[in-house]
């Protein structure tokens, strides 16, 4: 594979979400607004890429029992390492993402990623994986919290677009409607996938 | 026999030294972030605070720290930490820090109340873990203004807080609750009127 593909592949036609179904809990749990949505979207971007990277540089180090625990302890040093920035450079949104950033660390796709790709893989090409698979989960949390923030709230990244006479649906902020959405939005990317192969 | 000499990773306690190894790297590389990022995180909650006991006492928030140094003093009474705010030998009031149990977890919050303990200057949340969009209303500006220069005294009885529905006109020290977060209003309003009791019980004021 070459490193479009592989980048392709881990973003679209393998998206950690919709197709592998990992990683839905902080999927549901951040998406009533887009901003916080972003922001955690980079987060795991970034810890994918960078341990996916280090497991790969390691992988012929690593003992074959206890890989397990090497891959939590750097994937959990990176997301500390996002956890202490956010801190204390953007504070509010720190606040507004509150344990949600912590638990990057129990999210299954960077472990997925890790054992699937990253220990049998060189590090450049993992990194690439990473990212692409980042963005893939990034991708779904913005277009679920696009909707969500719209219905739930009638801003879009905090802005006013629908007027006054909108009710806002407070079920689209609450957890429900993150799995009404992702429900959706498996069903049509499904739908999609399925008549690109028919065609 | 002679023994083929094993490399290092075919050895027994190899898992252990690498884990050991690793451990130490990364722990350092933390260490080192921590340490770098820390003063920064101090400064702001500190920032972040002093606005807050600013806020509640209505005084201006134009020059932080500066205003805070001019007219706060940071007290203490038999377990109680307060705010006593003064402005050139005129009693502005005091600041306590209150907490209280909310739907999902703690509430914590600022009231100030008046030199004699009659009014409540001001209230404000300074953290809290309601549902976004529901119970976290109660940090939106109209909320926390309900309370403010609300009467809390009546010949020496405290008068406590009451909810009445959003829609409703609130009187006196009724407090209109947020839509659909019944409880976290709940949650603010129960424990405004039991620190305000604890308060006045603790401070006696005339």
């Amino acid at each position: 594979m070459t490193k479009k593909q592989i980048f392709i592949n881990s973003l679209y036609h393998e998206n950690a979400v919709w197709r592998q179904i990992l990683g839905i809990c902080s999927a549901l749990a951040v998406t009533n607004q887009l901003m916080n949505s972003l922001v955690m979207g980079l987060g795991v971007v970034f810890t994918l890429a960078f341990s996916c990277f280090t497991i790969s540089l390691l992988r012929n180090y690593i003992p074959a029992r206890i890989r397990m625990m090497v891959q939590v302890l750097i994937i959990a040093s990176y997301v500390i390492i996002v956890d202490l920035f956010l801190k204390a450079f953007l504070p509010d949104i720190s606040k507004a993402l509150g344990p949600y950033v912590g638990l990057i660390i129990t999210n299954c796709i960077i472990m997925g990623r890790a054992e699937a790709f990253a220990m049998k893989n060189t590090p450049l090409n993992s990194a690439i994986d990473g990212i692409g698979a980042g963005l893939g989960y990034a991708f779904v949390l913005l277009i679920i919290a696009f909707f969500r923030e719209l219905f739930g709230f009638g801003t879009f990244f905090g802005f006013q677009i629908l007027g006054q006479w909108w009710t806002k649906w407070s079920i689209m902020v609450m957890a429900p409607s993150a799995f009404f959405m992702l429900a959706l939005l498996m069903w049509f990317v499904y739908n999609v996938q399925l008549k690109n192969k028919k065609d | 026999m002679k023994q083929t000499k094993k490399y290092l990773s075919e050895r027994k306690f190899y898992p252990v030294f690498f884990m050991v190894i690793l451990t130490v790297i990364f722990v350092g590389v933390l260490a080192v972030f921590y340490h770098l990022t820390q003063a920064r995180v101090q400064t702001y909650k500190a920032h972040q605070f002093q606005k807050m006991v600013l806020l509640t006492l209505d005084l201006p928030v134009d020059q932080i720290e500066q205003n805070y140094n001019t007219y706060i003093t940071e007290e203490s009474q038999s377990g109680f930490d307060y705010y006593f705010a003064k402005r050139n030998d005129e009693i502005i009031g005091y600041c306590f820090k209150i907490e209280g149990s909310g739907l999902w977890g703690m509430i914590n919050a600022l009231i100030a109340l008046n030199q004699d303990f009659s009014e409540l200057i001001g209230f404000r949340i300074i953290d809290q873990n309601e549902t976004p969009g529901l119970g976290a209303r109660i940090t939106e500006e109209w909320f926390q203004k309900q309370f403010q220069d609300k009467k809390i005294r009546h010949d020496g009885e405290l008068i406590k807080f009451t909810m009445v529905p959003e829609d409703d006109i609130p009187e006196n020290n009724q407090v209109q609750q947020v839509t659909g977060a019944t409880s976290s209003t709940r949650a603010v309003v129960d424990m405004l009127n039991k620190n305000l009791v604890k308060i006045i019980q603790e401070f006696k004021p005339e």
